[in-house]
């Protein structure tokens, strides 16, 4: 047992003795030497713990940057989204120096706060950050680049609240483009299926949010196709002539029969409002000429009537012009009478004129104005001398 | 030792080696973890002296391998602890974690001495700077993660007998 001991012993400082020798060898060898034999090792033994080896770095650079990545794609992420809204506002901002451009004077620029009244289903009203101190009055008309806002409710020194045409009570007069129909225009109670109806609130469906307007009045001989353009008409006072209102959807059932309301598409969402203009009295009076792409004012009433108006009213008118020629004709042929008569000569009555009215006339007055009306022989009269 | 003891202590020397080369990248610490040591000091106190010595010039030679210069230089310390460190298994086998961790930190430490000596890389107070302060930080931190390794690690070396 002891001998076996000494025996084991001896072997164990043996072997500790070889690698001892040999570590001091692979020490003392020169690099060429030592090369071959780590290279051998790296490439057969040593190869699966370097994989292992490999991986590890890769984790830890990716833990590492990881964060760092993170940030970049946080940071990223918000000023994309900060880019679309700065975006969006320049784009607002630019549609409002366009139309303060085109207005030139009259006008209060204002931002929009929306409410957050939590009990609002709609939004029906918006306060500005302008007020009488910049020169907005009460009841003055608020419009945005694309078209009509609403109307100023109440102004403070330092700020408004606009009422806007999702207000229930909110009406203005409107027209088409070419000034051919006229109407009022309400807010829309309902769906976009729904009929004409008691004026409102919009609730649901549209595809402007849910806010719709509704055309009324509109006499039943006229019939106004989808997709035109509805202006303000500039009646009442409040609303300049030519702010862009919306555009025509579809007529809706209406219960009067007589006249016919149609469904309207606004041009301004009340969700997209940021910035507006105030219009101040003296632009309204003046009007806004063909900002929004109307029709530019009248100068007469007559004119206003007789183009707008409805085809009765247009035909009467017709008829009461020709009748006024007819009448100036008959005038100045009496006339003529009259005085060859003091004259001696024989005058250009004849019984059958007398009894009845010249049928040539009527001909004539078809024709267009600057044709020249055919000479009738029979009422030049003949001088001849006396015997 | 008996071949189910002895298998058992391979593989738990095997993780040991893999943890070297996964979780020491990993943590990329200065003073880091040299888990080499510690497989070999569990494994060294199971083995004769003889073997012992032989499983630390494996173990030196394949932490060689790796390096750009003194080839040879951790094959000689880990020889020399592997011995070391059979030849005072009795020491190795008490149950006390703490002291078994101190003999972690006592092996790493030596390593590191032998290593610095052999490799002859370092002159002057850079030799006193890796002996007497990274030396013994990246050995007290060997000889936590041992005590750890040890502590997650002995339901597979102690078999529970009924």
């Amino acid at each position: 047992m002891a001998s076996a001991a000494r025996l084991g012993g001896r072997l164990d400082a043996g072997l500790l003795a070889a690698c001892v020798v040999l570590s001091l060898v692979a020490i003392a060898l020169p690099g060429e030497a030592r090369e071959p034999i780590a290279r051998a090792l790296r490439r057969t033994v040593v190869a699966p713990l370097v994989g292992l080896e490999e991986g590890a770095e890769r984790w830890r650079t990716a833990w590492e940057s990881s964060t760092a990545r993170q940030t970049l794609v946080d940071s990223a992420a918000m000023q994309r989204s900060t880019a679309k809204a700065l975006a969006f506002e320049n784009q607002q901002l630019r549609k409002l120096l366009g139309l303060g451009s085109r207005l030139q004077w009259g006008f209060v620029p204002a931002e929009a706060m929306h409410s957050t009244a939590p009990d609002e289903d709609i939004v029906t009203s918006l306060t500005i950050t302008a007020g009488t101190n910049a020169g907005v009055a009460k009841y003055s008309a608020v419009v945005a680049p694309e078209g009509l806002v609403g109307v100023v409710k109440n102004a403070d020194p330092t700020m408004s609240i606009v009422v806007l045409y999702t207000d229930p009570d909110f009406r203005a007069s409107a027209m088409t483009a070419d000034g051919s129909v006229f109407g009022i225009v309400y807010p829309h109670q309902g769906g976009v299926g729904g009929g004409g109806g008691a004026p409102g609130a919009s609730s649901g469906g549209g595809s402007n949010g849910g806010y719709l307007l509704e055309l009324r009045g509109v006499p039943y001989r006229n019939q106004v196709k989808p997709g035109t353009l509805l202006y303000t008409s500039g009646l009442g006072g409040t609303f300049p002539r030519g702010i862009a209102i919306g555009t025509i959807m579809r007529e809706l059932t209406s219960a009067e029969g007589w006249t016919r309301t149609y469904l309207v598409r606004p041009a301004v969402s009340p969700a997209s409002i940021n910035t507006v203009m105030v219009l101040t009295a003296q632009r309204v009076t003046q009007g806004t000429g063909n900002i929004w792409g109307a029709v530019v004012n009248a100068d007469s009433a007559s004119r206003g009537i007789a183009a707008a108006g409805d085809s009765v009213t247009r035909q009467a008118a017709l008829l009461e012009a020709q009748a006024r020629r007819a009448a100036l004709d008959s005038v100045r042929i009496a006339t003529a009478d009259s005085m060859r008569r003091l004259l001696g000569v024989p005058d250009s009555t004849r019984r059958d004129t007398l009894s009845r009215p010249r049928v040539d006339t009527t001909p004539r007055l078809r024709r267009a104005p600057a044709a020249a009306a055919p000479v009738v022989r029979d009422t030049i009269p003949v001088i001849r001398p006396r015997p | 030792m008996n071949w189910p003891s002895a298998l058992r202590t391979i593989v738990v020397c095997a993780i040991l080696i893999v943890l070297h080369y996964t979780l020491r990248p990993l943590l990329s610490w200065r003073a880091s973890i040299d888990f080499l040591i510690v497989a070999l000091l569990v494994g060294a106190v199971r083995l004769r002296p003889g073997a012992a010595a032989i499983y630390g010039f494996a173990l030196g030679l394949l932490s060689d391998s790796l390096g750009v210069s003194a080839f040879g230089a951790a094959a000689l310390g880990m020889t020399l602890v592997g011995f070391a460190a059979s030849w005072l298994k009795a020491v190795f086998f008490a149950d006390n974690l703490a002291l078994n961790g101190f003999f972690f930190f006592l092996g790493k430490w030596a390593f590191d001495l032998i290593y610095v000596l052999a490799a002859r890389n370092a002159h002057g107070s850079e030799i006193l700077m890796r002996v007497f302060v990274w030396s013994p930080l990246s050995a007290a931190v060997t000889a936590i993660a041992g005590v750890i390794a040890l502590s997650v690690l002995r339901p597979i070396m102690e078999v529970q007998t009924a």
